[in-house]
Parts: structure tokens; sequence; C-alpha cells
């Protein structure tokens, strides 16, 4: 397949994916705060077709959980209470992608709650929190490469054009950022930051923290591509009738690094998105009642929810997708610079 | 325009070059600094409306000189006079006006031509540099711009990419004349060309001296193509001008080594009638 | 010879500028870091003054840093809050723990990185190599993380092996061997983990370089003149892929620390990990700025090792190194 063709496909997977995360108030069927305490870690409801007389339904239905007898945390399906799954149903109010307001969801159940992927130790749903949680998370990450990559473009471009010590000055910082083990500068940055704000303040936070951590990679690039832009002929000639430093730079030199800018973004989001699941997870990120991946998985850290409620484990395995798509764009954005190679692997950290 | 007519400023030389010397300095594997002496001390002059060629080997540095003399490259010493000024103490502004005088043309259009833009926007670059056109006049100029080059107006569109290599140099051709120079530097302008293209070139070349009375410098390792463009041959070695002449007193009476050399190697005959060729 | 001392005076720059950056984001931290003393329980008023005295706590910020450094060329790495005693003992024994971890690890992950590659790209295109870029591919997508995670699910689940720290309790009344053998049963999961996230990424590039090798003329050339495959790999084709393969052991390092981090804690191995985690909550500052330092002092070192090891395997770096 075309290194073209490969790279639409995987980003119109990528799409449906964020599609799905930014649009999680229709697909979510309950709001993320909303809290049950009667049922606390309550285990997934599984989906049926087919009921006890072994009878065909052409409409999905599950059966509510209730306590097993002589036991306080196990759970079992109460089959006599069968219950229809219904599709596009009115529920809580959200507002879609941020502003427009909103009560479609995209299915529920009449009486009780549906807990497709279980429930938390509040009883809150979990399918809910994690769609809730992909958002905070993908966004941290799409924001956070976002500003590394202005600031690696501004930094590269100064560095690789101007040159002279403005060069070896700016490419000695980035040596320092670069010498730390990339996860202990994060932490260290996020360590002397305040630790107890507000999620909306930790989350802008973080994502500053984040973006600052990264930017040296992508200036070296940028100052690679601008310094042999700047020798191409073209920038020459163009210099030759008079041209401005600015204008060679907006119309000729920067224009040439949007390959290696887009193909930085496909290995920096994910990447920062584990950042941001990192710091959650151990408390030094995105706090609650803000749901997150990292934070989703926190309670992993207790023994007991660990080895008993392997569903709380399922916001690891859902960025796993994300993963995949950010990876497949990466490799097809690199074949499209390098068609004669075989495959080309993406770098890491 | 035309200068031919102009009698005047044939007495005194477009271009005065007097002790250029040009050093670089690199870093090589081990991240150390080295110095590199790409020209060590060259002394020459161009007349109005004749070509000067010069010839050298890979690593000679004529490149650099093509570069410093177009003022891509300030020298590490040396002055140049152009038109009777001197380069180095121009005020900003003069030192614009003169990059409307001095064009360079180099060796592979495809570098030299930013393969993401069209032919439009590639022929009018120089002529909305240097503020000299209303969006209006644009086309027409880019129209007579490809007419003196013997290109077809549908090219306009097209990216150099979808071109073959000859037309593509005349489009360098087309945009280095659209400023008017009085001084075009050919750096290797012709050597990534086939043969037929080459000859067809360097025609064109010869015709536009004649019409626009423009000068050359011609950049060049190949020792015929020079003999058959330039009255004056310089020959570079190392950095450093060994031989300096008429093309005639170079063929005929080379004293330099490596002048000796570079016309052995020389597989087209020009002058075949000339003893020395058969040693 | 020359070039190697550069590179030692490189890294030891590198240090001193890390030290400062580290200081500098110190400087972030809101609030009077004496007062926060104060309210310290822990301390008693005398600590707290003597404190002020050797540090300059409430002197501006380079006078702190000279103060730090002094007492870091005196073995102590400023002083914990926490723990109530000079940072450098507690540092370094967490830093052996680390470097045990990551050494290890390291060494595996190469071990296996490097015939996998090379079977690979011995084979590249065909249905071997495609099943593994496949499985290099699986495993590249799913971050360290959850790989530690489920790693952990899997032992609490099965009991087979420990589920946490670095010894049992019983360690030092055990025999040599069977100490050796407590630590690798603790050691198994961590490493194991680590070596999982660093595996994919390394095998792909030692396939890469490999492969870019195999491919080139002088190598056709060797086929031509009848020389043996195996003697073709190891005697001809490695070598000449060794500069980017050095190059990449340098990088691996950086990568393979970071993850260790957050295998460190999540797998309660008593590493900088773990350290670093408590004294950021604790607001321990000197550990901090220790524990990161001894991260890039690692990095600097496997950069070191990769350099060294660079000038023996690479003539041009020597010829140009001798030549000035």
């Amino acid at each position: 397949m075309s290194a073209r063709r490969s790279f639409a496909n995987w980003l119109i997977f990528l799409c449906v994916l964020h599609g799905i995360v930014f649009c999680a108030g229709f697909f979510a069927p309950y709001d993320p705060a909303e809290q049950d305490r009667t049922s606390p870690y309550l285990p997934p409801m599984r989906l049926h077709f087919l009921d006890m007389q072994r009878h065909l339904h052409l409409w999905p239905f599950v059966y509510s959980l209730k306590l097993r007898a002589g036991t306080f945390d196990q759970y079992e399906e109460d089959i006599s209470a069968p219950v229809a799954l219904r599709f596009f149903v009115k529920g809580a109010r959200y507002r879609l992608l941020g502003f427009l307001p909103c009560r479609l969801h995209a299915f529920g159940i009449e009486n009780g709650r549906i807990y497709l992927l279980g429930s938390d130790a509040y009883g809150r749903d979990q399918l809910s929190r994690i769609l809730y949680g992909g958002q905070v998370s993908l966004l941290a990450g799409l924001l956070g490469a976002g500003i590394t990559l202005l600031i690696g473009t501004f930094i590269g471009a100064l560095a690789g054009y101007y040159g002279g010590w403005r060069d070896e000055a700016l490419m000695r910082i980035a040596e320092l950022f670069l010498a730390l083990p990339w996860l202990y500068l994060l932490f260290a940055l996020r360590a002397f930051l305040p630790l107890a704000v507000g999620p909306l303040q930790a989350f802008f936070l973080i994502v500053i923290v984040i973006a600052t951590v990264g930017w040296a990679r992508p200036a070296r690039m940028v100052r690679g591509v601008v310094l042999s832009a700047k020798k191409r002929d073209f920038v020459r000639a163009a210099r030759g009738f008079g041209a401005t430093d600015p204008y060679l730079l907006r119309r000729h030199i920067l224009p040439a690094t949007s390959s290696v800018l887009l193909t930085q973004a496909a290995i920096l989001i994910p990447q920062y998105v584990l950042a941001e699941m990192t710091l959650s997870f151990l408390g030094l990120g995105v706090p609650e009642p803000m749901p997150s991946w990292g934070n989703l998985l926190s309670s992993l850290q207790q023994y007991s929810v660990l080895v008993s409620y392997w569903w709380m484990y399922l916001p690891a395995v859902v960025m796993v997708p994300f993963f995949l798509g950010y990876l497949g764009l990466a490799s097809s954005l690199h074949q499209r610079g390098q068609p004669y190679k075989m495959e080309s692997p993406a770098l890491g950290a | 325009m035309n200068r031919a007519l102009n009698d005047n400023h044939d007495l005194h030389p477009i271009l005065k070059v007097e002790n250029l010397v040009k050093q670089y300095s690199r870093r090589n594997l081990a991240s150390e600094r080295e110095g590199v002496l790409a020209l060590a001390g060259i002394s020459f002059a161009i007349m109005p409306r004749t070509t000067v060629a010069v010839i050298g080997e890979s690593g000679s540095g004529k490149s650099t000189l093509g570069l410093c003399v177009a003022s891509l490259e300030s020298p590490t010493s040396g002055r140049i006079w152009f038109e009777g000024k001197d380069v180095g103490e121009l005020s900003q502004n003069e030192r614009r006006q003169l990059r409307s005088q001095i064009q360079l043309i180099f060796q592979d259009p495809a570098n030299s031509l930013n393969p993401r833009w069209n032919s439009l926007e590639l022929l009018i670059e120089p002529l909305v540099l240097q503020r000299k056109i209303n969006r209006d006049e644009m086309k027409r100029h880019a129209h007579s711009l490809l007419e003196q080059v013997g290109l077809p107006p549908e090219i306009l569109e097209r990216s150099p990419m979808e071109m073959s290599g000859g037309q593509r140099q005349r489009l360098a051709i087309a945009r280095a004349l659209a400023l008017d120079p009085k001084l075009v530097i050919l750096d290797e302008a012709l050597s990534a060309l086939d043969c037929s293209v080459q000859a067809q070139i360097a025609n064109l070349l010869m015709e536009l001296q004649i019409n626009l009375g423009i000068s050359y410098l011609f950049i060049t390792h190949d020792l015929a193509m020079a003999a058959h463009l330039a009255s004056e041959i310089l020959v570079l070695d190392r950095g450093m001008l060994v031989e300096q002449g008429t093309t005639e007193k170079i063929l005929r009476q080379p004293h330099d080594e490596t002048t000796r050399r570079l016309l052995q190697s020389t597989p087209r005959m020009i002058r075949p009638a000339h003893p020395v060729w058969e040693r | 010879m020359r070039y190697l001392l550069r590179r030692l005076r490189h890294g030891f720059l590198l240090l001193i500028g890390v030290s400062i950056l580290a200081f500098l984001f110190a400087a972030l931290a809101p609030g009077n870091y004496l007062d926060e003393m104060r309210l310290n329980p822990q301390l008693s008023p005398e600590t707290v003054a003597a404190l002020r005295a050797q540090y300059q706590l409430d002197r501006p910020l380079p006078v702190r840093y000279v103060a730090w450094l002094n007492s870091t060329i005196h073995g102590e790495m400023g002083f914990s809050f926490a723990y109530n005693s000079a940072v450098a003992p507690i540092l370094i024994v967490r830093a052996r723990n680390t470097l045990l971890l990551t050494s290890v690890s390291m060494f595996l992950a190469w071990a296996i990185a490097l015939p996998l590659g090379v079977w690979s790209a011995e084979r590249l295109g065909r249905l071997p190599d495609r099943l593994l870029s496949w499985g290099t591919a699986t495993l590249l997508v799913i971050p360290d993380l959850p790989i530690a995670l489920g790693l952990l699910v899997l032992a609490v689940k099965s009991g087979w092996l420990p589920s946490g720290g670095m010894t049992s309790v019983d360690y030092q009344a055990l025999s040599p061997l069977n100490k050796l053998r407590d630590l690798a049963e603790h050691m198994f999961l961590p490493v194991m983990a680590l070596v999982l996230s660093a595996l994919p990424l390394l095998v792909r590039h030692v396939r890469a370089a490999v492969s870019e090798v195999l491919n080139a003329p002088f190598l056709l050339a060797a086929v031509g003149h009848g020389i043996p495959r195996r003697t073709l790999l190891y005697r001809y084709a490695l070598p000449a892929a060794a500069n980017p393969l050095i190059s990449l052991f340098g990088i691996s390092v950086g990568a393979l620390l970071s993850g260790s981090l957050i295998i460190e804690i999540v797998m309660s191995w008593p590493g900088i990990g773990p350290l670093l985690l408590e004294s950021i909550l604790a607001r321990d500052l000197y550990v901090v700025v220790g524990g990161v330092l001894f991260s890039t002092l690692f990095l600097v070192l496997g950069n070191l090792l990769s350099d060294v090891l660079l000038y023996f395997v690479d003539p041009r770096i020597r010829s140009e190194s001798s030549a000035t």
C-alpha cells in the first residue's frame, strides 16, 4: 500500500477514535461524577442476546446485578430481571464538544444504571469515566505536543538560521535538557510546582510542564532541516534577489520543516498522553474528581483493587488503539520521506 | 534594454577582484574545529559584454569564487569592485540594488528552484522582492521573460518538477534575467544537462549576451565549453590562480601543470589542427 | 586518547549544567523553604538554625547553590528533611539498586535484541521477519505502565514470584547461593517489564541498521568471494553496523532509565524512583536534586561508555582525533 493511502487510513482511524472520545457526552451513558454508593465495584454487565429459555432476542439486554447470597462483595446476575438496552435515549444534560447543550445519549436503560465496564469504589460508571477521562488525557497530549513543537520550531529555526553563538548557546541548553532521562526531568519540573491545586489549574500546569520537557529534540531536528535548507540553492537564489531573513524563513525554509514537525507530532502526542497518565497515576497530575486515564488507574495501587477488580485495569488498555494509530501514522510519514527503505522505525525517547 | 550600443563603458571593467581570500571553518567527525582555505588570493577583471571562464577540478574553489562575487558569501579578505564601486563599502540600500545587477545561475535547477512553487511564482519572485512590480503586471513580465528564453507560456502553470532539465535551466535563466542584470555568474550551469541541450542553452546564452549586453563569469570544469564561450580563461587549483590569459594563449601555450592536465583530459577537440593537443 | 578525555570533560560539564538546571527548577518552588521547615515538627529549632547556616537557606539562589556544591564535594549532597540525615548515604543505596536493575535489564535487552535483529535482517521481507515485526509493533504500542501493572497482576494471581521489594524478610539469614536466588526472584518481574518495554524499539533499530549494511556493496563483494555465512555476519556486517548501534546504545540507556523510574515505583523496587516520588510529595528539595543528578550521572556514564566503544570500533574517529 502506498505511503499516502496508509497515512490517510491511519488518520481516519485516529479521527474516529478521537471523535468518540471528544463526543464523550453522547457515547457515555452517565455523567462521570455521578455516584451510586450502593453499587461499589460492580463487575461489567454482560450483553446478552439469548435469554434463559434460549430464545434469540434481536435487541441486546442485560441483567441487573445483585449480591450473591452470603457474600458482601460478590455479584451475580439477577436472571429474573432482564432489562432491554435502548439506543438514543434522553439522559443527563451535557455539552457536546464543550458548547452545544444536548440530552441525547447513544444508549441507556429504563430503570437503574447500566455498567458496561463496571463501576468504581463510589459506584461511578467506568465507561463514562473512561470516555471523559480520555478527553483530559488526549487534550493534554495534543496541547502539550502543540506547545512543544511551537517552542522547538522557534528555537531550532533561530539556532539553525543565525548560527554562531546563538546556535552554540541554544544547543548547549538543549543538550542539558536531553541529558536528563525525560521522566526524571518531568518529575523534577513537577516537583517544585504547587502540588495541591484545583483540577483545571493542575491540568494547565502539567500541560506546560510536559511541553517544557520535550522541546529539545524537535528543536534539534528543526535546526537540522533549517541548516540544510539554508544551504539549498533556491534559498541562495532568493537571497541573491534581495530577500530578507524573515522572508526566507517564512516562504522557503520553514515550509520545509513541515514533514519533520508532522512526524514529531505523531511521536510526541502518545508520549505526552503517557506522561500525563504517569503523573496522574502517581498523584502528581490531574486530581480527583476530574477523571483522566491516569488517575483512573491510581486505584490499582491498592493491592486489593489490583487483585480483585480486573475491570479497573481497562483504562490502560483503552489507550493502546490510540498508540497504535499514532505509531501507524508516524510509520507512514517516515515512509513518505524514504520511499526506498523497507520499513523505518519511529524513534522513541 | 539594449546596452550593446553604448561604447563608453567598454573601457572600464565591469567587475574587478583583488586578492580574494575565503576561509571556512568546519567540524570533523571527532567534533574538532578545522579551517579550510577555499580561495587563497585571487585577482582578475571582467570587461563589459564579455565572458570570462573559470576552470578547475572539484575542490579548486571556483564555486566559492562565484558565491563571493555574487555577494552570497562574504570574503575573508580582499576587495571587489563592481562598476567602479567597492562592494565592501556600500550602504544597505546600495547593496540591495547591487543584488539586482549581479545574478547567479546554479548548476542544478532542481535545487535552485523551490520544488513546492509553480513557475509563475518562481519567475516573479525577484521582482516581488525588489518591489519593482505590482500584481497586474506580473503575468506580462513573466510572459516576456519566457519569450526571451524560448519557453512556451503554458509553462507558467507547471512546477519545476514537471519539466525537463533543459526547460528547468531555461526557467532559471529567465528568472535571473528578471532584474536586468549586467553580470551573470554561471556556476556549472550547463554541467547537469544532456549534450544536445547543453549546446542549445549555450547558444541561448550567447544570444542573450549580444541582445542584452550581459557579461558572464562562466564557472566550469569543462574546458571545451569554456573555450567555446569565453574570451578569457582563469585556471584554479586548490584555491590558487595558477594561470590566466586569453583563450587563444591558454590553449596554445599552457604554462601550468594543472592547465596541461585539463587540456589533455578534454575529450572533445576544438582546434584539432594544433600540434600541442597531440601530445 | 585526547578524544576520550574531551568526552569525559564534556560529561562532567554536563553534570554541572544539569545541577544548575535542577536548582533553577527548585527556585520555582513557591513560598519560603525556611518557613516550611520551621513548621515541620520533626526538626528542632537548633537543627533548623544549623541547617540555615550550613545551606544558606535564606540567601539568594546562587549562594544556596554554592553551599550545596560545597556540601557535595564533602560527600553529603545536602540535607534531607524527611530522613533527617545527609542526602548522599540515602541516595547511594538507592542508586546502587537502580543501577543493578537497569544494567541487568540493558544487558538482557541487548542480548535478546541483537541476535533477533540480525536474524530478522537476514530474512528481510519474508514471513519470519514479518511476524517479528508484527510482534514488536504490538509490544511497542503497549506503554510501560500497563506492562508493569499487567505483570504485577500476573505475579499476584499466580503467586509464583514475589510481587514487590528487592529481598525477602529473611534475606540476611540465607546462604550466599540462596541470597542470589532470592535477589533474582525479586528482580525477575521488574527486569522483565523493563526488557519488554525496551525490546521492540531495539529490535527494530538493530534490524534497520543491519539490513542497511547487508545491502552494502562491500558485503556483496564478500559474498562473491565465498566467505561463509557466519563469518560474514559477525566479522563483516556487524562491525560495519556498529556505529549506529553504539549510538543506539547511548540513547537506549536514557529510555531505560526513564522506564525504570515508573517500574520501580509500581513494583516497589527500592531504587531512586520511589525515593524521588516520596521526596516530591514531602517537598524534600535536596533529595529531589540529588536523585535527578544521579539519574543524569548514569545517563552520562552510559553515553561515555558508548563513546569509548565508538572510539575503539570506528577507525575514522581514531584517525581524525589523532590527526589533530
